[in-house]
């Protein structure tokens, strides 16, 4: 069983259509295929995938901490409100210390400088982890985070654990994953021990520069990675650099690149994948090409 | 927790954030920034999308000689370590490992730099160490102020690193005279959007009119109606051909929340984007063009009625 991440340094640039396309192929090539969405903040994939048609497994995830103010007990020395790394211990109107929830780490300094014992750290909500039947026969596991939640990496770690594991006992072929975007902690929980990574980028300078940053990434940890360059079309020079540089300077194999298509987004809209919205647009057919091509060379 | 939110400068600072990624979050932070210093205001963008800036690069400027972004390591001074273990018992991300009588091995890049270890080290033996996270970019030209901040590609503290970039731009605003500060968030709603949002006085949630934009959106207006923040959406890619624009909108008005802009799909704003310039700059005229320059009327004006 072959683990695939799909990810990118920019946002929006076409991760869930190339996941949800590379899931829907497998399947309906007769490939058993497991899916799951670590974009905590932005679950997206099971929505593309046209929604859940069966609630399998739902829990709550706590693998956070908040510190708590005894109001009673706190004598406005602001020891906890000077230590605090992330700006999180905030002097109140009443004058004592308070909590900003949404960006207390759990880390507990500010309970062991506190002299007067008011300071408590306590196990929080730190998001929700559904299991659903798609429409395509195949599961996805999808994660939420709670808001301004932090600790996204160990949710996206419960949630690659728990897909591998289902994937296993169903004797799948393939775990597809679709990452957040950006590098920061989800994308490298999200990266580390995968069997490939599928880079998603777009032919403009913005996402250029954030596919070079996720590239360091991937190196760092060792992944095997091919891009796919989306949305091309508009600039053929521009495109072909890019697709040069990836190759032979970041050394990423090519997978494809797909058009920028009209469809694709009538597609969202109708939440289906565009290989099963209209197999023929032009984007489909490059969707499919890639899949093939991941198919038989990774798988 | 609204009511801990205090302004923590006089400036009045707008984040333009989003949900989703890929909505056009830079794009109207950008073209914001430039449209209301073109008309005289004295603006300071902020890029606090720590992961994947892209404001310098939609603005056609190249970063140089940025300073060095470090959080606190531990560093264990073995002759002073007794082996006692409670600074691995403390460790809240259990960065540091060893046995008793043994001197803890640091797992750097577990380390969140919380300084716990050193509070609970009776011998004094862990000394400040400390470790590069990123880079926060400041860069001048006339009338616009510009910094980013960029995390260090393999390090994954993003709250930190976005902190930091929140903390250098007040301090800005703080000793130098601006009449708005345009913080640009990255996307998602977890603690490294929060922490500019926190500063804000108005949040613009830039999004789609697709399922996917709709979606995330409802999750962007939680998070600012949490902190207490007013906040007004952008409709980017308003008519996008089969799109959800009539759903978009009334999604608005269930929320509560203004329209303030439909920027309309437009290959200008293309052509700009790939050049790095900003569109209302380059071609005010064109049909997203236009719909930008209202939008930076209407701040204008609020920024002048003081209703920021």
């Amino acid at each position: 069983m072959k683990e695939i991440v799909v990810a990118s340094g920019k946002g929006g640039v076409g991760k869930t259509t190339v996941a949800s396309s590379l899931a829907v192929y497998l399947a309906k090539n007769g490939k058993r295929v497991y899916t799951a969405d670590v974009d905590v903040d932005a679950p997206d994939l099971l929505l593309a995938l046209g929604g859940g048609k069966e609630t399998l497994f739902s829990m709550e995830v706590q693998a956070s901490k908040k510190a708590k103010v005894d109001q009673e007990k706190c004598v406005g020395c602001w020891r906890c409100v000077e230590i605090c790394p992330f700006g999180a211990m905030l002097k109140s109107p009443s004058g004592k210390a308070a909590v900003a929830t949404l960006m207390c780490e759990g880390c507990g300094v500010c309970k062991l400088v506190c002299p007067a014992d008011a300071i408590t750290v306590e196990k929080a909500e730190t998001g929700r982890i559904t299991i659903e039947r798609t429409k395509y026969g195949f599961e996805c596991v999808t994660g939420k985070l709670k808001l301004g939640e932090h600790n996204s990496g160990l949710l996206v770690s419960h949630i690659r654990n728990l897909a591998r594991r289902k994937a296993q006992d169903a004797g799948c072929k393939a775990v597809i994953v679709d990452a957040a975007p950006g590098i920061g902690c989800p994308v490298i929980a999200s990266v580390t021990g995968a069997d490939y990574v599928i880079a998603v980028t777009e032919p403009t300078p913005a996402a250029k520069r954030n596919f070079e940053r996720l590239s360091r990434v991937v190196k760092h940890f060792q992944v095997p990675a091919g891009v796919v360059i989306n949305m091309a079309g508009y600039s053929k020079d521009f495109e072909s650099a890019l697709r040069k540089w990836a190759v032979g300077e970041l050394g990423f194999q090519f997978l494809g690149e797909v058009p920028v298509d009209r469809e694709v987004v009538k597609a969202l809209v109708q939440m289906k994948p565009i290989i099963d919205f209209n197999p023929e647009a032009e984007a489909s057919k490059a969707l499919l090409e890639i899949a093939k091509r991941v198919e038989s060379e990774v798988l | 927790m609204k009511e801990l939110r205090k302004k923590p400068v006089e400036t009045p600072i707008i984040a333009v954030t989003g949900g989703k990624g890929g909505t056009g979050k830079s794009t109207v932070a950008v073209n914001l920034a430039a449209g209301l210093s073109a008309r005289g205001l004295k603006v300071m963008l902020v890029d606090v999308d720590v992961d994947g800036p892209s404001c310098a690069t939609l603005l056609g400027v190249r970063l140089e000689g940025g300073e060095e972004v470090k959080t606190f390591v531990p560093k264990i001074e073995a002759s002073k370590c007794t082996g006692c273990r409670r600074c691995v018992e403390i460790c809240p991300e259990h960065a540091l490992v060893g046995l008793q009588g043994q001197v803890p091995k640091l797992f750097e890049e577990l380390c969140s730099g919380c300084k716990a270890c050193q509070l609970v080290c009776e011998p004094k033996a862990i000394e400040n160490g400390w470790k590069k996270i990123g880079n926060i970019y400041t860069h001048r030209t006339n009338g616009l102020g510009l910094i980013v901040g960029e995390l260090r590609p393999t390090e994954p503290r993003s709250p930190v690193m976005a902190r930091a970039t929140v903390m250098k731009a007040l301090e800005e605003l703080k000793t130098h005279k601006y009449d708005v500060a345009i913080l640009d968030t990255a996307p998602g709603v977890h603690n490294a959007v929060a922490q500019p949002l926190w500063v804000a006085d108005l949040a613009l949630a830039v999004t789609e009119p697709t399922p996917l934009g709709t979606h995330d959106l409802n999750f962007i207006l939680d998070l600012a109606r949490e902190l207490g923040l007013p906040a007004e959406v952008v409709l980017n890619k308003a008519d996008i051909p089969g799109g959800l624009r009539e759903e978009a909108l009334r999604l608005a008005r269930e929320r509560g929340v203004e329209v303030v802009a439909e920027i309309p799909l437009d290959t200008e704003l293309l052509r700009s984007y790939m050049a790095g310039e900003p569109l209302v700059k380059v071609n005010p005229a064109s049909p997203a063009g236009r719909a930008l320059g209202a939008l930076i009327q209407k701040i204008e004006s609020r920024l002048k009625g003081g209703e920021v």
